[in-house]
């Protein structure tokens, strides 16, 4: 969890048991991420922050504008979600990416095809561009298909920042330094910018995971990443989600989760393929998108 | 370092200029990493209507073009290339393409490739080849 904010708490804000049981539900029913009675004192820190934030006058007038305004529902699920992440983060995936999932997929394509490689949630971009990053360093077929990389969150001020590409030092931290030096820039805050035509290469949308409407968009995508976010939400969530994710995988497709997650407890529609660098959860059907 | 004669683009006398034309982004990405470490320019086009723009405005000792492109596919960019006056359509060009198969190498050299690789092309490979064609000392 994040270091609390430092600014006193405003006595004004309080938020009933009751309102925290109305917020809670309603942040459920919008997102799929589940806040226990432990978490109550986070819930009503962030809570409160964001009504002062928004010059409303205390829970009721706030919880009128987050159904009317959406503005103010996307910022509140900015203050809600945690996007700290940075490059090259559980790396053995990336790994397995290029020595097992993208020889097996391209198996049952032609060259110059596309390969359709998804991050979700993605943040603010780090690891759709560690993908992009990693193929390019790693794989030595790069140049042999046409890889699509998209990136996508329910946070559309993380999209901006993913968008815009600037990194702290922190984020770069497990990038070696002559990849930082290769493609990044140092601006003159000190902080890093990435190279434009690596921008680029990243398509970045705006999707809720457990939102078929919002999933439904994407089809024939080969490999997921879709790592650390599960384990926020409920057992329903987790299965819509997987669900979603399921139908827009090509068939014989792949997902990774965040090491601690496992699909077997959530979906039975996955094959879970045991690689020497990781568990992934592959769609059946390899070879029909031949 | 040498002044520039007025009519002389000043890239000519520092680095060889190549025009990689490719509809992949990340493809053209990977080229221009090699490239640029070892030393050359790089311009970069989408198809082959896109780099006929870019060579008929800019200057390039080389273009690198994919086969396989929407829009303007890389043969048919190549036999427009060919038929421009001037130095435009004796820019000397490196095909590259994703099959393996004899009918696309004998198109590309019918529409005026210089030479011909096939994907994947390391790194290391795609410098040597540029620079033999561009005349560039290794």
């Amino acid at each position: 969890m994040r270091p609390e904010n430092p600014l006193p708490a405003t006595p004004e804000i309080r938020i009933t048991d009751n309102e925290f049981r109305r917020f809670r539900d309603f942040f459920y029913r919008r997102t799929g991420i589940v806040f226990s009675d432990a978490q109550r004192y986070y819930v009503d820190r962030r809570l409160s922050d964001c009504i002062i934030a928004a010059g409303s006058r205390g829970f009721p007038d706030h919880f009128a504008r987050l159904l009317t305004e959406p503005e103010e529902l996307e910022r509140l699920i900015s203050m809600f979600t945690v996007n700290e992440t940075y490059f090259y983060r559980e790396e053995y995936q990336l790994r397995c990416l290029t020595s097992t999932l993208l020889d097996r997929i391209t198996s049952h394509k032609k060259p110059g095809q596309s390969i359709r490689l998804w991050s979700i949630p993605c943040a603010t971009g780090e690891e759709p561009y560690s993908m992009a990053i990693w193929l390019l360093e790693n794989w030595s077929h790069v140049d042999s298909w046409d890889i699509e990389i998209i990136g996508s969150d329910i946070d559309t001020r993380a999209l901006q920042a993913a968008e815009a590409g600037i990194y702290s030092e922190r984020s770069l931290m497990r990038l070696p330094r002559h990849l930082v030096a290769k493609y990044f820039t140092v601006i003159p805050n000190g902080q890093y910018r990435i190279d434009d035509a690596l921008r680029g290469s990243v398509q970045f949308s705006r999707v809720n995971v457990i939102d078929q409407a919002d999933t439904g968009r994407w089809r024939d995508i080969d490999v997921i990443f879709c790592r650390n976010v599960l384990i926020y939400f409920d057992e329903t969530a987790r299965r819509t989600a997987a669900d979603n994710l399921y139908d827009s995988m090509a068939p014989g497709g792949y997902t990774c989760l965040g090491h601690t997650e496992s699909m077997s407890r959530i979906s039975p529609l996955f094959n879970v393929c045991r690689f020497p660098e990781a568990i992934v959860y592959q769609k059946p059907g390899e070879g029909i998108h031949a | 370092m040498p002044d520039h004669p007025n009519d002389q683009p000043a890239g000519r006398l520092t680095r060889p200029r190549v025009l990689v034309v490719d509809d992949g982004t990340l493809i053209r990405l990977y080229y221009r990493e090699a490239l640029e470490a070892a030393g050359f320019e790089v311009g970069e086009a989408i198809n082959g209507i896109e780099a006929l723009e870019k060579v008929l405005s800019e200057r390039f000792d080389l273009v690198i073009v994919d086969i396989s492109m929407p829009k303007m596919d890389g043969v048919s960019f190549l036999r427009t290339l060919r038929g421009q006056t001037g130095e435009a359509g004796a820019i000397p060009a490196l095909v590259i393409s994703s099959e393996a198969g004899e009918q696309d190498a004998a198109a590309a050299r019918a529409a005026g490739a210089n030479y011909y690789l096939i994907k994947p092309v390391a790194a290391p490979d795609l410098v040597l080849h540029v620079a033999v064609l561009t005349g560039m000392p290794a």
